[in-house]
């Protein structure tokens, strides 16, 4: 019986992948509880769809593929703001309209040399099969992410509950939301490998999403939303060996199974959030 | 140092065109409680976003205390109550971690309070009335308890200008003079009150002075002179509701003054006399 539990941690693969999802898992639901109340959800979905083509550039041309997320997430954005400054459209439109066109370009890049790049890890995400190298790039996206928002987590709440106190008393307010959203990208980025680009969304919305109907205090909310991400991400890699599935998509239905049990709670107790 | 805004030919033109305010020059001190009145689109927002420092005006400039607005905002000197419309009242923040984030500019990188921050803090939700609800999440308050909410904040943020914007509208009216009696203390002690106010009625009772605009500064001076029916007009132009009483209605000899009732719709004003020599008239605040 223990053999059989434990089987997973006898191969070194499955141990980095438990270990690299568990992380992404933390620092996905680390921010999640941050954009799920600004109404930001789609920004993080929009970004990973944005990064496959810099991606697939990168593979070809064999650069970093962080450098190339990085290069097409800017670009995006930049296209996105001068739609949005020069035309009248709302911004859900925009978005859909300049990501999906990257997304688009991403999949042509990827058709034309299909031999340098594994679209479908891009897309799908397979924490299984994540070279050392990459696993070394999300630790330390992954790490630094948790460290600022760790140290920082109050301000950032300041900045994101209300902006205009924040200025006044003085917060750099700019820095801390450039540096809010640089770390989304990089954490995208981080979890491209594990999940994919089609279900990053949902590592930085549920848990989030879930812990929100569990309490009211924004600390607790924060330390729920981590240590149900965590627990997800982990749990999910570690099944699929048994079942022998795609352990992106077992995590988040984990996902969307507490999110689901947690709204059922709050239906039968009556009260819109089951702390307090 | 008593707190000191000053107003040099202040503009502001936005980007598309629009002139909301336009050349206003004024000096506000210390120990005193400041009314800024006019009607909706006169650039109230405007002009206070501008002693915020959220706008820098296009034309002349804002000084606080001698200095530049950004330096008076790093040294704490100006605490800001906004409108209700501004806060997202569905956030997951209880009654104390608002208050205590009017303390964070006092704290080190890591804003950990320290005992003092935490006495701060229960203090100025005393002198609000709200020590009871300080585990409450923000939306389970009633539109008084809110707006009290934030008055805490910004009191132990202890700045010594506060500004408020439209503190009354939607509070009940223990709130409103709580909040009253509140400020004259505050005034008391040296701190320098700017309230933008629809509520024409509570005016008297507690500004010392009051300004008026209409993109320009139509008047501005003590209330006891500059809260006058003529400015009023002007300031409102046909938007204020406006019921006159006339004089045979009220009297039965040749008296001839009359009763101006002007309201928008929360507390009135109402004065009593002829054209050139009328009274305010003190009213009750009910609902």
């Amino acid at each position: 019986m223990l053999t059989t539990v434990l089987e997973p941690f006898a191969y070194a693969y499955m141990t980095k992948a438990i270990g690299i999802s568990v992380l992404v898992g933390i620092t996905c639901a680390c921010l999640s509880a941050y954009i799920t109340l600004k109404g930001w959800s789609l920004m993080g979905d929009a970004l990973a769809h944005a990064i496959v083509p810099g991606v697939a550039l990168a593979y070809t041309i064999g650069l970093p593929y962080v450098a190339g997320a990085f290069l097409s997430g800017g670009l995006a954005a930049i296209s996105m703001q001068i739609v949005k400054t020069k035309t009248k459209l709302r911004e859900d439109a925009i978005i859909g309209l300049v990501f999906t066109a990257f997304f688009a370009l991403g999949l042509l890049l990827a058709s034309i040399n299909p031999m340098a790049v594994d679209i479908q890890a891009i897309i799908l995400g397979n924490s299984l099969t994540i070279p050392d190298s990459e696993a070394l790039q999300i630790a330390g996206i992954a790490g630094i992410t948790l460290l600022i928002i760790g140290l920082k987590w109050k301000d950032f709440t300041s900045v994101f509950f209300d902006l205009n106190h924040a200025k006044s008393i003085g917060l750099p307010t700019t820095a801390l939301q450039v540096v809010f959203f640089t770390l989304l990208s990089a954490t995208t980025v981080a979890a491209l490998h594990t999940v994919g680009a089609c279900l990053v969304i949902a590592m930085l919305v549920t848990p989030g999403a879930t812990a929100y109907l569990i309490t009211h205090r924004f600390r607790h909310l924060l330390m729920l939303s981590m240590g149900l991400g965590g627990l997800t991400s982990g749990l999910g890699v570690y099944v699929s060996y048994f079942i022998n599935t795609h352990p992106g998509g077992l995590v988040v239905l984990m996902q969307t199974g507490l999110f689901l049990l947690v709204f059922g709670l709050t239906r039968l107790l009556k009260r819109p959030c089951l702390i307090g | 140092m008593t707190p000191r805004i000053h107003l040099d030919a202040v503009g502001v033109t936005y980007p598309n065109g629009h002139m909301a305010i336009d050349c206003i020059s004024a000096t506000l001190t210390g120990g005193h409680i400041c009314g800024l009145i006019g009607m909706n689109g006169s650039g109230k927002s405007t002009l206070f976003k501008c002693m915020m420092g959220f706008l820098t005006p296009t034309t002349g400039h804002v000084t606080i205390n001698g200095g530049a607005v950004a330096q008076a905002l790093k040294h704490n000197q100006v605490a800001y109550v906004p409108q209700a419309d501004d806060i997202d009242w569905d956030f997951p923040i209880i009654v104390d971690d608002v208050v205590m984030m009017g303390r964070y500019a006092h704290m080190g990188p890591l804003r950990i309070p320290s005992a003092q921050d935490r006495a701060i803090v229960t203090e100025a939700l005393d002198r609000v009335g709200m020590t009871a609800y300080r585990d409450r999440q923000i939306g389970a308050l009633s539109g008084g308890q809110k707006k009290r909410v934030f008055v805490a904040r910004a009191l132990a943020q202890g700045a010594p200008i506060i500004l408020l914007d439209e503190p009354f509208t939607g509070v009940d009216t223990t709130t409103e003079s709580t909040l009253i009696d509140l400020f004259q203390t505050l005034r008391q002690s040296g701190h320098l009150i700017v309230v933008s106010t629809h509520n024409l009625g509570s005016i008297p009772a507690f500004c010392d002075t009051v300004m008026l605009i209409n993109q320009r500064l139509l008047a501005y001076g003590e209330t006891t002179e500059t809260f006058t029916r003529a400015n009023l007009e002007k300031a409102f132009g046909g938007m204020l509701r406006h019921h006159q009483i006339a004089p045979t209605t009220i009297h039965r000899d040749s008296d001839q003054r009359s009763v101006t009732v002007l309201t928008d719709d929360e507390r009135a004003v109402v004065f009593y006399g002829d054209d050139d020599n009328w009274d305010l008239v003190e009213t009750p605040n009910s609902d």
